[in-house]
């Protein structure tokens, strides 16, 4: 693996006299990128060497990241940053391909459905093209294979399917001997996602019982049964993995957990969709709500249009502020995630990490800030 | 200033309150491509200037080092630093571009100016006595404050101020004649001190002692190229700020007429107390726009190179309530500034004797 170049105390010294940063290279990064983008210091890119349509709805982005990319486990996700009208955006997403595979070819694959109304996913499916580049960030995330063999069970929904495919990749690969099933829900036989490298996978590693379940084929939804889990041999001798919408994950976790199956031997992760897009006016949301102050480890709740700097304040906190009014920007900071409201405009933040201005800031439902 | 009521006051918010909405919505990547375009054009310069600056043994490329480079400082202190640490580009989610982060390359710590220029002299622009932007607590340019024999050699002061001024600006915070008067301790200010201290030296050190040490044997040359970029810089600088609100009809204000005041009126404190000069492209990018000053007032968080297309709006609306729109060419704005330091360096009776002669 490519370690990133040691960044010395010197060489940040040296950054700060010289060009008022710590990372002296990237000051060079807007000639750097018109030269070859992926050339770029401040940030690791990756190059989009493919693009494979899987479902109607879904693509395969195959990526070439950039040397100093430090690699990853099966399961894990990265976030990605792309940049729309102007806009930095970052999403996180699982890898859906094999440690081998970028330790042999140096790409990785992230498969992608595009969320109804979701703005990053949609705008990757109708504008990323080949040779193009985005931000990617480095690996994280704690949905791991176990260090050894093990008999594993992977339950599955929808788009939930792309850490799995990274680890049967990896199983496959590793030859990793111990009984693999993996329980798979789809909406329709056209929702499956990855479909070719899953039978892929199948045929040439014998261990794994794939079993595909479309949930929306009869009239009457057919979701997750005891019986499925009562199919799978040595139940409760598996580590069983979780991913995908929240109901699937509450209805397994119930059954799981009366059939005997220990907690410690649940592992899960899951994707939140998008918030729904608010439209309603400033007076008819429900304004408020929990307020996570992370970096003084401080919670608190409000109702009513408080804004940030002012729950802050109240909480004992004394965030840099200046006008109160929107116009001087010294309180603004980072939210991490949840919604707020703009008080001068009435409109609602998106869900994801931006910057905020907090005296102007009303929560929208539970808010983390960076303070 | 002019009496408006609150009605008015009201409606005038609104008027404005609209023509930022309008640009807010159509924030994107035209906006986004266009700080790129400059920060490239600033790193071309800067790199360009700091490579030829070695052979400025040969007089012409001395010349072109130079202005490369006092380009590249005026460029990035006026459309890049200063309008970035407004916000006006904090909606891109870059974090090379965020307000509160960004470093700029001048003798004055970001962290500084933020608390002396976007608080207290945008919130309270030309409030005599709480905005120390009004003269820099150095100047008397309004018969506001009372006339000392000192104020006679006050365009001495003036031009010492332009020649240093990152020096100047970098040591605002410091309070000098408040902590002269007793009003504040001065150990109190020793945080501040050590700020100013630490930037600035790493200002000088780089300019004065880096690159002309790693160019050893043509130290000299490239010591004074530094010099006369930054002198440039300087210069351009303190001109266009002094052009901003020391004009001849720029008003200012006392602190009972701004208490508990609206947003209509504070609008138009910043309509009145602010005059733009017009010129071409080039010059409204060197100035970082702040030859829209009276935009900048109104929307100091859009981004700048959005000021042309605003200013017809504000026009509209200032001549829509009988506010006067004050803007002139860069000469006559600039000598009334001139004219106004020196007829307040004189003794009050003196000036209105040879105010009230015909000219």
């Amino acid at each position: 693996m490519l370690a990133r170049p040691p960044q010395t105390r010197a060489l940040h010294w040296l950054g700060r006299q010289l060009f008022n940063r710590t990372d002296p290279a990237s000051f060079f990064d807007p000639l750097l990128e018109t030269v070859d983008p992926m050339l770029v210091q401040g940030q690791t890119l990756a190059r989009v060497e493919q693009i494979i349509q899987e479902t109607a709805d879904t693509r395969t982005f195959v990526l070439k990241p950039a040397a100093r990319w430090a690699g990853f486990q099966a399961g894990q996700h990265v976030n990605i940053c792309v940049e729309i009208n102007g806009v930095l955006r970052t999403r996180t997403f699982s890898l859906s391909s094999s440690p081998e595979f970028w330790a042999k070819q140096g790409l990785v694959t992230l498969t992608i459905k595009r969320l109804p109304g979701g703005l990053v996913t949609n705008w990757l499916h109708d504008n990323l093209r080949d040779g193009q580049v985005l931000g990617l960030g480095e690996a994280f995330g704690d949905f791991l294979l176990p260090e050894t063999a093990q008999p594993v069970l992977f339950i599955a929904g929808g788009s939930g399917i792309t850490p799995v495919l990274s680890h049967l990749e990896t199983m496959a690969a590793q030859d990793f001997r111990a009984p693999v099933t993996l329980l798979y829900f789809v909406r329709t036989q056209q929702d499956i996602m990855a479909s070719e490298r899953l039978h892929a996978i199948e045929r040439r590693y014998t261990a794994l019982t794939l079993k595909i379940i479309p949930t929306d084929e009869s009239d009457k939804p057919r979701y997750l049964k005891g019986r499925d889990l009562e199919a799978v041999p040595g139940l409760k001798a598996r580590q069983v993995y979780l991913c995908g919408p929240m109901g699937l994950m509450e209805l397994a976790n119930k059954q799981l957990h009366e059939h005997g199956v220990r907690e410690t031997d649940i592992h899960s992760t899951f994707f939140s969709t998008a918030a729904p897009a608010l439209n309603s006016d400033l007076a008819n949301q429900a304004l408020g709500g929990k307020v996570q102050f992370r970096k003084s480890n401080l919670q608190a709740s409000s109702e009513g249009d408080a804004s940030l700097l002012e729950i802050a304040e109240a909480s004992g906190l004394a965030p840099r502020h200046g006008c109160r009014m929107g116009i001087c920007h010294q309180c603004s900071c980072r939210k991490t995630s949840g919604t707020v409201i703009n008080r001068l405009t009435g409109k609602a933040s998106g869900p994801g990490e931006e910057s905020v201005q907090l005296c102007i800031s009303i929560p929208h439902g539970p808010v983390t800030i960076e303070i | 200033m002019k009496q408006m009521t609150e009605d008015q006051l009201q409606e005038l918010a609104q008027d404005l309150n609209s023509i930022r909405d309008e640009i807010v919505a159509d924030l994107g990547e035209r906006d986004a491509n266009y700080i790129r375009r400059v920060i490239r054009l600033h790193r071309a310069l800067e790199v360009g200037g700091r490579v030829m600056m070695p052979f400025g043994f040969i007089p012409p490329v001395f010349v072109a080092a130079t202005v490369s480079l006092g380009l590249s400082k005026i460029i990035e202190n006026m459309e890049i630093g200063h309008n970035v640490m407004h916000g006006q580009y904090d909606w891109m989610n870059d974090p090379t571009l965020h307000s509160q982060t960004y470093e700029w390359d001048t003798a004055c710590s970001s962290d500084s100016w933020r608390r002396t220029h976007n608080y207290e002299h945008h919130t309270y622009t030309n409030i005599i006595g709480k905005d120390r932007d009004y003269g820099y607590a150095l100047l008397r340019l309004s018969d506001d404050e009372k006339w000392h024999p000192a104020h006679s050699l006050q365009f001495l002061s003036y031009v010492m101020l332009s020649v240093f001024f990152q020096w100047g600006v970098s040591l605002h915070e410091l309070e000098f004649e408040r902590v002269r008067r007793g009003e504040i301790r001065f150990r109190d200010k020793i945080p501040f001190l050590k700020d100013a201290l630490r930037k600035g030296g790493r200002q000088a050190f780089k300019d004065y002692v880096f690159f002309p040490l790693i160019t050893f044997p043509v130290a000299p040359i490239v010591l004074a190229g530094n010099l006369g970029a930054n002198l440039m810089r300087n210069l351009w600088s303190s001109t266009v700020i002094f052009c901003g609100h020391f004009t001849e009809d720029a008003e200012t204000f006392d602190e009972e007429e701004c208490e508990n005041e609206s947003k209509g009126h504070w609008y138009l404190r910043q309509l009145t107390g602010s005059s733009n000069f017009t010129g071409n492209k080039f010059i409204h990018l060197l100035s970082g726009h702040l030859s829209y000053q009276v935009e900048h007032h109104i929307f100091p968080d859009l981004p700048a190179h959005r000021y042309p297309e605003v200013s017809e709006k504000v026009q509209e609306v200032c001549r829509k309530h009988g506010i006067h729109y004050n803007t002139g060419s860069f000469r006559h704005q600039y000598g009334t500034v001139v004219k106004r330091i020196l007829k307040y360096s004189l003794p009050d009776r003196l000036r209105m004797r040879l105010e009230s002669q015909p000219a």
